[in-house]
């Protein structure tokens, strides 16, 4: 029986013979169900067509949609809060809650049944059923992600489930966001049993008649509504270490982790009604708040850009650029990069054709790839039947006609112009002649490699990031003569690998080296004046950035920092200088990480993860000798000389057109440079700055010369009191 | 009674005791593989509870058997157990193994401190999830140990056989035993004289539905002589006597009694259904083990001045079918007094829950059919017995 006269209802109820209803969803026209103002709408019409018939011996709640039971609430309903008072978001809240609480104070009682995504809202939904019944299928994941986006459920969410499963354990599942399967469901209790999928039906019929027979859902409803206080120990216990540890992970950069723990604790101690007030009142609070705007912002421009076709006007397609589905993938050069890449091709699925002139650097390498693709995070070890099974997947040759099927190649030999340029002719020389050829660089101009080709318009540039498996941003360079069509094919491929590709246009430094550069040439330039390098990144590092710049020069290693650098200072001089302080340090044999020294002293026999030390005294040493007058530093102005010469940059992106949208350089920042997502990306931080405070704090700094002076689109957007991105086109 | 005279302040008694149906430990088919025993255990403990009526804040003390302390039945199932049950803060757990005896050790423990004058109200019970924590996984035993008995003796298997054929009991007789306690138990469970004791636990049926866990899944009324003798032996393939049928299953299950002093469960208006008269232990050749309920009851009815006729009912733990048969004959016990609602043979023997859900169906026994005294006995691998005598106390 239909239950709203709506023809396009998203709401469909069926009674079956023994008098059980089932109630499932179907939202039309989207991959997951998602929690619209129709489907509340026509949940609420639902039950009251329900109310009005014949009592049912119960209710089952499912989904009409394979693989999605909910994915969530519409997260454009989000967005659209910003501009809502709290007072009215409270109200909102409490009309949800209210809505759900309809499905346990019936006379009946109700099981949700749970195949496939069940997330945030939807299991809000799942959680005010009197019980749950998950499916063992690998698609069913149940979680609350709200925190992600800086909020916590506004349903009645946290309420239901610190009483279902206890405080603790609901503080940590909601504070961590991370979705679990149904077994580990079943075991933290949010679901009363777990079984296949077509089982599931079944075992909601017997599960309701077994718990009318025990009157169990009385007595579970009984239970939820009782306040499930702590002992006082064990709360004043909770609180200490989940607020120590929520510190330690978010740096006290987003309110979110603490308001749910504080939400959830208050909570548990008060009736249900006041437990649910306090909820609406926090969801209000950080929905109002910057930090969950900007996280909410930054989700949707990662909607956007896996929407991107990567040509065209950003949003919509340019019709006669059609991507070409890579089937064939090859990656030339197998030194870290270029193994990097490999593993990412076979860790998705793809089979592989690998080429290295060298035959022991091929052999390395794919060791090395195979570990990568086959690694066991829980065992801390590759696992060696999957590692096998990729062998098979993984084609290694030292000679270049191996390349001759492929549909893409990845050029990724050495970073010098003259081996890449015979590389790339090599490459063109074997391959068929629709195959596009893409070249990792990040220092090296697309045009110029592309003279070493006859046919320029199917190369392109797909800059990855070390290390390959970590860093999700792809740059796909394209250079004067690049087609649409190898465009698309590059963006399409690299979303393939789960990265996050951004177009940009070849210039020098393409966009991250750009605004990555001036960061780290002003720590230099700070330390010359004297500033104690351990106070320089941990100013960075509280401004949210996930290391400070002498760290990541250590990261990156001093002689690549000096080749990127050289690039930018040919092309930039005016402001991007290369400092003398850097080739000094490479002289030293100081390389970074790599070789347990830099900036600072590493231990070596901790590897990759050392922590860095303690400052270098002969490096002070080195700097003294181009020391520079000391200033008055304070750590206000210490962070803005390492991040307003970013903007500027940014602003000079903007208007040189690197890339086709504005948002596309806060993505970016964000994947490679770890800028701090609750900031919203460079762009998003200078209007929420306001150009005219820029401007305010880039007066005393003038003095240092051009790289803080301020460019013309900060006057224009300073005068016509406007903004950097324009909020209306995201 | 040779023993002590008790007096209300040091009279033990059990007022209420529960178990849930016994699964078979089957990856595909078991009706608990995806319950895990310590769940199993917090259903028997919260059940034991609601079912006395006792005041869960005035339990001192949580004591269950489990043979495998590890992984889910790991660091002190007895008081994780407790904690899942949601029991206040204040009542305290151990863990003890006396292997198969497990369950009937924890009980009488705590009579033990009833007797004592120490504790006054405990929870005594075992659990087993042989399918999770196989039984001889994670057991290294010293070399040397084995220096005064033999590596066989480590399979019980090979100890039932020693003695069928050093007492003469026949393949026959063995299986004629089996088809007897399957038919006792199937007519026990057909007439819902289990519906007392098994507390519903959700489990999975073979398609993997969720299914109310209420009938003892090893039990096969429908099993016959002809059936069983198509089995090969499990445990000397061609020569031997013993084969799946005439051992017990390996099981998945709990079971929990509440055990309290007499005075303590009058002031709670509790109805005592028996009181425990007396426990004993005994050793044997390691070789022998089967034979250990025979050196543990002849001490027990030393101790109490009791003759086996005395004894009106007893549970006889069927590890093997000859070692139930041995210690029958060597006893001189009365076989219609043994195992009248059939034995593990049929029901499933989950090790560390056996013991408390053996005194479980005897002391619903003794109350269905009115009997006084009622006796549990096991034999128990490595070579010991253990025995509990129970006398029902008229309400």
């Amino acid at each position: 029986m239909p239950a709203t006269g709506r023809e396009s209802s998203t709401v469909t109820v069926e009674r079956l013979e023994d008098g059980v209803l089932v109630l499932s969803f179907l939202v039309p026209g989207r991959r997951q169900n998602v929690i619209t103002e129709a489907v509340l709408v026509d949940l609420a019409a639902a039950l009251d067509a329900i109310d009005r018939g014949p009592p049912p011996r119960g209710l089952v709640v499912c989904s009409g949609l394979k693989g999605s039971f909910f994915a969530g609430a519409d997260v454009a309903r989000l967005e659209a809060l910003a501009g809502t008072s709290p007072g009215d978001i409270e109200r909102l809240c409490a009309a949800g809650r209210g809505l759900f609480a309809r499905l346990s104070a019936a006379a009946w009682p109700s099981v949700a049944v749970i195949d496939g995504v069940c997330l945030g809202g939807g299991l809000e939904l799942a959680l005010a059923c009197d019980f749950r019944i998950a499916t063992t299928a690998a698609h069913t994941s149940l979680g609350l992600p709200e925190v992600k986006l800086g909020l916590l459920p506004g349903w009645g969410g946290t309420v239901r489930l610190a009483r279902l499963i206890g405080p603790g354990p609901a503080v940590e599942f909601t504070a961590g966001g991370e979705p679990v399967d149904g077994r580990a469901a079943q075991l933290l209790g949010i679901v009363d049993g777990c079984v296949p999928a077509e089982e599931a039906l079944v075992s909601a019929r017997r599960l309701i008649e077994c718990q009318i027979a025990q009157a169990g859902h009385v007595a579970r409803r009984k239970r939820l509504a009782a306040p499930v206080g702590l002992a006082p120990e064990e709360r004043a216990f909770l609180e200490a270490v989940v607020s120590t540890v929520i510190l330690g992970r978010t740096g006290g950069h987003y309110p979110a982790p603490a308001t749910i723990l504080r939400t959830i604790l208050a909570g548990a101690e008060a009736d249900l009604a006041e437990a649910g007030r306090l909820e609406s009142e926090a969801f209000a609070a950080l929905s109002t708040g910057d930090v969950s705007r900007q996280l909410v912002r930054v989700f949707r421009l990662g909607e956007r850009n896996r929407r991107d076709p990567g040509v065209g006007g950003g949003d919509a397609p340019s019709p006669d650029a059609e991507a070409a589905p890579v089937e064939h993938p090859a990656v030339v050069g197998a030194g870290i990069m270029g193994a990097g890449i490999a593993a990412s091709h076979l860790r998705h699925g793809f089979a592989l054709t690998l080429v290295d002139v060298n035959a022991e650097t091929l052999e390395r390498g794919a060791a090395g790839i195979l570990e990568e693709a086959a690694w066991d995070r829980a065992a801390r070890r590759a696992d060696p039947a999957r590692s096998l099974a990729l062998a098979g997947r993984l084609r290694t040759a030292v000679d270049a006609s191996a390349l001759a099927g492929a549909d893409l190649v990845i050029e990724s030999v050495l970073e010098r112009t003259d081996v890449k340029r015979r590389a790339l002719a090599e490459i063109e020389r074997v391959v068929g002649p629709d195959t596009v050829i893409a070249t990792n660089t990040s220092t090296n101009p697309i045009a110029n490699l592309a003279t070493a080709l006859t046919n320029p318009a199917r190369f392109c540039g797909m800059h990855f990031f070390n290390p390959v498996r970590r860093m999700t941003l792809v740059e796909v360079v394209r250079g004067p003569e690049t087609s649409d069509a190898t465009i698309a094919t590059a963006v399409a491929h690299a979303k393939r690998l789960s990265k996050c590709p951004v177009v940009v246009r070849d210039s020098p430094g393409f966009l991250v080296n750009r605004l990555l550069m001036p960061y780290l040439h002003e720590s230099v330039e700070m330390l010359r004046e004297g500033l104690d390098p351990q106070r320089i990144d941990r100013v960075a590092r509280a401004f949210g950035m996930p290391m400070g710049p002498l760290e990541l020069y250590d990261m990156i290693g001093l002689d690549t920092a000096f080749y990127a650098g050289l690039v930018l200072d040919g092309a930039f001089g005016d402001r991007i200088e290369s400092s003398p302080v850097i080739p000094a340090l490479v002289k030293s044999g100081r390389l970074g990480r790599k070789t347990g020294a830099g900036f600072y002293v590493y231990d070596e026999s901790a590897g990759q993860r050392a922590k860095p030390a303690r400052p270098d005294a002969g490096v002070l040493g080195l700097v003294a000798a181009y020391a520079l007058p000391a200033r008055e530093t304070t750590d206000r102005t210490l962070a803005d000389r390492l991040l307003l010469p970013v903007v500027l940059e940014a602003t000079r992106v903007l208007d040189e057109g690197i890339v086709r949208d504005g948002r596309d350089i806060d993505l970016a920042v964000i994947h490679a440079l770890g800028f701090p997502a609750f900031r919203g990306g460079v762009l998003a931080w200078a209007d929420t700055l306001g150009a005219a405070e820029i401007l305010r704090r880039l007066e005393p700094l003038a003095d240092l010369g051009v790289r803080m002076h301020p460019t013309r689109r900060l006057l224009d957007v300073a005068r016509g009191g406007g903004r950097f991105l324009s909020e209306a086109s995201s | 009674m040779k023993a002590a005279p008790r007096t209300p302040d040091t009279n033990p008694v059990v007022v209420a005791c529960c178990r849930t149906a016994i699964g078979r430990a089957h990856a595909d088919r078991g009706l608990f593989r995806h319950v895990r025993g310590d769940e199993l255990a917090a259903a028997v403990l919260t059940a034991a509870v609601d079912l006395s009526g006792v005041d869960p804040a005035t339990i001192d003390d949580v004591i269950l058997g489990a043979t495998q302390q590890r992984g889910e039945q790991g660091g002190n199932v007895a008081r994780t157990a407790a904690l899942l049950a949601g029991l206040p803060f204040s009542v305290a757990g151990a863990t003890v193994n006396r292997l198969c005896g497990s369950g009937l050790e924890a009980l009488a423990r705590a009579a033990q401190a009833i007797v004592a004058q120490e504790e006054r109200v405990l929870i005594a019970g075992g659990v087993e999830h042989m399918l999770h924590l196989p039984m001889d996984s994670a057991i290294d035993i010293h070399p040397r140990a084995l220096a005064r008995s033999s590596r066989g003796m480590l399979s019980m298997g090979l100890t039932a056989e020693q003695l069928a054929a050093e007492h003469r009991i026949p393949r026959r007789a063995q299986e004629s035993y089996a088809l007897e306690s399957h038919r006792r138990a199937a007519a026990a469970a057909d007439a819902g004289l289990f519906d007392d004791e098994i507390v519903a636990v959700l489990g999975h049926d073979e398609s993997g539905a969720l299914v109310e866990a209420t009938r003892d899944q090893s039990i096969r009324g429908d099993t016959s002589l002809e059936a069983m003798a198509a089995l090969e032996p499990v445990f000397l393939p061609r020569l031997g006597t013993v084969t799946a049928a005439t051992s017990a299953p390996v099981s998945d299950g709990a079971a929990a009694l509440v055990v309290m002093q007499e005075t303590e469960a009058r002031r709670q208006g509790l109805v005592p259904l028996a009181r425990i008269v007396a426990s004993a232990v005994a050793g044997v050749a390691p070789a022998a083990m089967g034979t250990g309920p025979v050196a543990a009851t002849r001490k027990l009815l030393a101790r109490t001045g009791l003759t086996a006729a005395d004894i009106d009912l007893v549970e006889l733990n069927e590890a093997f079918a000859a070692q139930a048969i041995h210690c029958i004959d060597a006893l001189g016990l009365d076989a219609a007094r043994v195992n009248v609602r059939g034995g593990s043979l049929a029901i499933g023997h989950p090790l560390g829950a056996s013991g408390a859900r053996i005194a479980t169906t005897l002391l619903h026994a003794l109350v269905a059919d009115g009997k006084r005294l009622g006796l549990a006995a096991m034999c128990i691998g490595l070579g010991q017995g253990i025995a509990v005598l129970f006398e029902r106390i008229e309400s």
